[in-house]
Parts: structure tokens; C-alpha cells; sequence
């Protein structure tokens, strides 16, 4: 047990600073969740039946796009931990083609969720609306600028791949970035059922 | 050992697919609101551990998104199951 509490790393991949951002907004989200499931128990009705406006599918594949997203991201990090300093070039090009389809994918999450707010607000829905739509837009907005901002870092991580800024010794950045990303997803794993399914 | 991460990616779409026609199909009730927040902490683990890479950290990091996970599912599934 203790050999292999010993082969363990000592901390997570990537910087410090980026997994205290995510501790923060698990934190941040996960008070929301909550404040959700609590004060749906106030008006069952009122929730469920603005539920039915919202378009499950669109929700299922958004999530779909992110789970995969994560995957590539995945295969992306996973290249840069076996690198070698034979293989540099190498790994940094075919983890830029892994970074290439993560943001594809964070750019469609976008353009479907974009759609499914341009719809929710062509109803004449907003803020004020009710609890659920209150709850509904808060979550999901501050969530579309997350996955704006981690799309935006995937761009930036996926633009030092194919300078193949990243060697065997220093590919923090890449992890940092996946990192974010990943949280990204994890966020949305728990708001797609809560939100769109859970009624 | 190689294909780890798609055999995580494939359980990741089983059990979304799962999460989507409960609601699709409106077969939600009382008995699958507890399966599909089960599984919605499977998924969160299954990205913290091996997505995030965390399974090959020590353990306080480790379990730290999968405690934050669990308590939100938790407080989740009180609040649907507690007598208004």
C-alpha cells in the first residue's frame, strides 16, 4: 500500500493556481445546484412545467459534445506525459490534432446552446419569468462563458502545440488547460440531468 | 491498459443516453430520480479520475472533486426525496 501511495504524484496535473479556480467554481456552481433542487421543493409544479420549454435533446447533445471533448482533450494530455524528447515534434502535432476536434466541439456547444437561448428569449423568457427560468439562465449562461473561456484556452494551448512549445519537462500549460476544461464538463455532468432531466 | 480512456468515454455515452430517455421517453419517477443521480456520480467520477487524471494523485486531491460530487448529489437527492 505504501509502494503504491509512493508511485502516486504528488499533485495534480498542471498548475497550482488553475486547481484552485477549480475548486472555487465547483464550489460556486454546486451552491447553485443546490439552491436549485431546495428551491424547486417550494413550487414542484411551477419547475416541472417550465421544464417542458426546454429542449432535451439539445441538452443531450451538448452534453454528448462535452463528454467527447473531454476525450480528446484526454488523448491530448495522455501524449504529452509519454513524450519523449525523441518524439517532441511528434507528440505536439498529433496533440494539436487532438486539440483541433476538442475545439470543434466547444465551438458547436456554443452554437447549440446559443441556439437554445436565442429560442428561450424569442419567447419573450427572461430572468424575472419565474424561479425556474431565473435558475435555468443563471446556470446556463455563467456556464456558456465557461465553455467560451475554455474554448478560448484550447485556441491558445492548441497554437503552442504546433510551435511544439511543450517538452517532456514543461507541459503544465497543456494540463492547465485540460484541467479547466475538464471541470467544464464536470459541471455540466451534474447540470444536464438536474436541469433538463429531473422532474 | 491502452484503451482506458475510450472504455471511460463509452460508459460516459451509455449512461448519458441512459439520463436522456428517462426524460425523452418521460419514464422519470421516484425510484429513477436515486438511479440517474447514481450514475450521474459515476460520471463525474469516472472524468475527475481518469479524464482529470486524478486516479494517479494522492488521495486528498483525489478526493476532493469526488467529495464535492457526492455531497451535491446528496443534497440534491434530499431535497427530491424530503416530504414538502
Amino acid at each position: 500500500m505504501s509502494n503504491l501511495a509512493a508511485l502516486k504524484e504528488k499533485y495534480p496535473p498542471g498548475d497550482f493556481g488553475v486547481w484552485v479556480i477549480i475548486y472555487v467554481e465547483l464550489l460556486t456552481f454546486g451552491l447553485f445546484f443546490v439552491g436549485y433542487a431546495f428551491s424547486r421543493r417550494a413550487d414542484v409544479e411551477l419547475f416541472n412545467q417550465s421544464q417542458l420549454m426546454l429542449n432535451q435533446t439539445s441538452g443531450f447533445i451538448n452534453t454528448f459534445i462535452l463528454i467527447t471533448s473531454s476525450y480528446f482533450v484526454a488523448k491530448g494530455v495522455a501524449l504529452m506525459q509519454t513524450m519523449t524528447q525523441e518524439n517532441i515534434e511528434v507528440a505536439n502535432k498529433e496533440a494539436s490534432r487532438w486539440l483541433k476536434f476538442a475545439i470543434a466541439c466547444g465551438v458547436a456547444f456554443l452554437f447549440i446552446k446559443g441556439a437554445e437561448f436565442y429560442h428561450i428569449f424569442g419567447q419573450g423568457i427572461n430572468l424575472s419569468t419565474n424561479k425556474f427560468f431565473m435558475f435555468y439562465l443563471l446556470l446556463t449562461m455563467f456556464h456558456f462563458m465557461h465553455v467560451l473561456l475554455g474554448t478560448v484556452i484550447l485556441f491558445n494551448v492548441h497554437q503552442r502545440t504546433k510551435i511544439s512549445a511543450y517538452t517532456p519537462e514543461n507541459h503544465r500549460g497543456f494540463e492547465s488547460g485540460a484541467s479547466y476544461w475538464h471541470m467544464v464538463d464536470l459541471l455540466w455532468i451534474v447540470l444536464f440531468p438536474l436541469i433538463y432531466i429531473i422532474r | 491498459m491502452k484503451k482506458t480512456l475510450e472504455i471511460v468515454w463509452i460508459i460516459l455515452v451509455i449512461l448519458t443516453v441512459f439520463a436522456y430517455l428517462l426524460g425523452y421517453l418521460k419514464l422519470i419517477d421516484n425510484a429513477l430520480v436515486g438511479a440517474l443521480l447514481f450514475t450521474t456520480f459515476i460520471k463525474g467520477a469516472l472524468v475527475s479520475d481518469y479524464f482529470m487524471g486524478l486516479k494517479n494523485v494522492t488521495m486528498k486531491y483525489r478526493l476532493i472533486p469526488i467529495i464535492w460530487l457526492g455531497v451535491i448529489i446528496l443534497l440534491i437527492g434530499v431535497a427530491y426525496y424530503l416530504p414538502v
